[in-house]
């Protein structure tokens, strides 16, 4: 019956989500136009000479008109083809690949984490409103909240690593065992700053919905507490879990980088920043064109999940259908 | 349990809440808002007069006296150069202040501005003003800040501006938000009946009515800014090297963790206070300026 109105809606959205990546196309493309000294000085470097420079021109084919060269970088990223780094000849998409070996547990484990905590925290805390257990979490949730991913790294670095000397404060480590000791203060960073923000929506929502008369007429009938906070609480309050689950995992990705950078993490947004630095110009629009498909994914999946959690959306959208 | 019980179990919790409310309404200020308000003034005196509080003067460099750690003569010890670490979290006080507040200014001007027009007029131009918006919000502010301002080599204005047009979509979001939820409401249909014209609903009507909207935008706009200008200067990107500024600093000194941990910690610890300040107080005035709106 709705499976129509789905892939209508899908149609849509993905429509929107190829827009999207097209303008971050589009902006990655003009960088490189834009660079200071255009894109053969950012090949060639500070010190090439003019035949250098005519000659990267050249191989890169710049002169021809601008919009067959965006047709040509279109195409090849399409292929996932990123082109070669300057600095060291690595094909990008290698270099991603060696990134995430680093970047995505890191995500991931930390995603997991605050998921847990966030969500049990904020139902327990809702449930006890106005207690003390609440008002210490919610104030601490608002320190979380409020601290940037670099000083909360840098604080857990001092105590743990540098006063403590009881975790590895820099590089990534080689074999299992010692790479998941280097990335415990990088994934506590992370999870102390999403788990705030969750918890917070969490808190509000639950406690906006066990005030529902529904929740009242489930007590009333008996239903255990177990039940209804599964059942009928967290579903309600399940579409502002979902939608902030979202905005969390792109905030992972953009604090991801500044812990990586602090930590000294190789991950991906250790390459981003390094490729930056060195204007490594390839290396910079495949990463980007890499993290802005990760995040509108991620944007596409948490639209799909609303149909998953709540049937009143998909009633909604039946009706304007 | 039955239904009695369970109302009652609701509004003992719900009572409980609401007497420690109105407790904190009678002595008008909870000592959290207190402390932020004091520590956001701190921060505004060093920003306007730092020689007034710094010890020192922030760019004096002293070779042989780098690396202490917190002592009578500096507090919070010094960096590698000998500078003394104080002084120079006070005297960047200024650019952590004056950055954001440009920031928000520009991105709360620009998105009343636009919420105004889309949200009461509608049409090609609401369409439009949205689609844009939804596809500027859709990307991931800070990494694309960094990538632009990076490519060009950096620059604190290219960063703000840059980041106005990031942060506007947020902020635009809620103020259009709001303006539609007003705009069929009886005051504002009143004044349209009695040929009112459109620009004097916007401005004389519908604005006053978004006060609270506007300041929670505005104080969302500042911490938001804050934060983001910080990182741009951790990596490098901001303000230009030497300069006292906190991300800066925390970047400078983090290597030399070890030898004298305030001189990295301190400005971390000015950044988030003053954060934490900006968010408790900007939720403090919004709830006083919603409560003024429904008491009248």
């Amino acid at each position: 019956m709705s499976g129509n109105v789905i892939a209508r809606f899908l149609a849509r959205r993905l429509a929107a989500a190829v827009l999207v990546l097209l303008v971050v196309s589009v902006v990655v493309f003009l960088l490189i136009h834009l660079a200071p000294g255009g894109p053969e000085q950012a090949a060639g470097g500070e010190f090439a000479t003019p035949q250098q420079l005519a000659n990267i021109r050249a191989s890169l084919g710049l002169d021809d008109p601008l919009a067959e060269q965006y047709w040509r970088f279109l195409s090849n990223a399409v292929g996932l083809d990123f082109g070669s780094s300057i600095a060291t000849r690595e094909p990008v998409l290698d270099a991603i690949g060696r990134g995430l070996q680093v970047t995505a547990p890191l995500v991931l484990v930390s995603f997991l984490l605050i998921c847990t905590i966030g969500t049990a925290l904020g139902t327990l805390t809702a449930h006890r409103a106005g207690g003390s257990l609440d008002r210490a979490t919610v104030g601490l949730a608002l320190v979380g909240a409020s601290a940037p991913a670099f000083v909360t790294a840098l604080i857990l670095l001092t105590v743990f690593g540098v006063q403590l000397h009881w975790l590895p404060v820099f590089g990534t480590g080689e074999g299992f065992a010692e790479r998941a000791r280097h990335l415990v203060l990088p994934i506590a960073t992370l999870t102390i700053a999403g788990t705030a923000a969750m918890l917070q929506i969490t808190r509000t929502r639950v406690k906006e919905v066990l005030g529902e008369d529904h929740v009242t007429f489930a007590r009333a009938r008996g239903l255990s507490s177990r039940y209804i906070v599964g059942r009928s609480v967290l579903r309600n309050a399940g579409i502002q879990i979902v939608t902030r689950s979202g905005t969390i995992v792109v905030g992972l990705v953009s604090w991801g980088l500044l812990v990586e950078t602090t930590f000294g993490l190789d991950g991906v947004g250790q390459l981003l920043v390094k490729a930056i630095n060195a204007r490594d110009i390839p290396v910079i629009q495949g990463v980007t064109l890499v993290i802005a498909a990760f995040i509108v994914t991620v944007n596409l999946v948490v639209d799909l999940l609303y149909f998953a959690l709540d049937p009143r959306v998909r009633v909604h959208a039946e009706a304007r259908a | 349990m039955s239904v009695p019980d369970a109302k009652a179990a609701v509004t003992a919790r719900d009572g409980r809440r609401s007497r420690s409310r109105s407790r904190a309404r009678r002595t008008g200020m909870p000592v959290s808002v207190a402390l932020s308000a004091v520590a956001l003034a701190a921060a505004i005196l060093c920003a306007i007069a730092p020689g007034l509080l710094a010890p020192q003067d922030p760019a004096l460099i002293d070779p042989a006296g780098g690396l202490q750690t917190a002592s009578g003569a500096h507090l919070l010890g010094t960096d590698a150069l000998g500078r003394d670490v104080l002084s120079r979290v006070v005297a960047g006080a200024r650019s952590a202040l004056v950055g954001p507040l440009i920031l928000t200014s520009a991105t709360v001007v620009i998105s009343t501005f636009l919420a105004l027009l889309a949200g009461y007029l509608g049409g090609w131009f609401d369409a439009v003003v949205s689609r844009v918006a939804d596809t500027i919000y859709a990307l991931p502010a800070l990494i694309v800040t960094i990538v632009i301002v990076g490519v060009f080599g950096g620059g604190w204005w290219l960063a703000i501006g840059v980041l106005v047009v990031f942060n506007t979509p947020t902020a635009l979001r809620i103020l259009r938000a709001a303006v539609i939820e007003r705009r069929d409401l009886p005051y504002v249909e009143a004044a349209r009946t009695i040929g009112v014209s459109r620009w004097s609903i916007m401005v004389r009507h519908l604005l006053p009515n978004l006060e609270p909207m506007i300041v929670t935008c505005f104080f969302l706009g500042f911490t938001y800014g804050m934060v983001e200008l910080s990182a741009l200067s951790f990596l490098g990107l901001g303000v230009p090297p030497g300069s006292p500024d906190w991300g800066r600093m925390l970047a400078e000194n983090r290597v030399q963790v070890a030898q004298n941990p305030w001189a990295a910690v301190a400005p971390g610890i000015a950044i988030v206070a003053t954060v934490l300040s900006a968010n408790i107080l900007g939720g403090w005035i919004y709830e006083r300026l919603e409560r003024r709106k429904r008491e009248r």
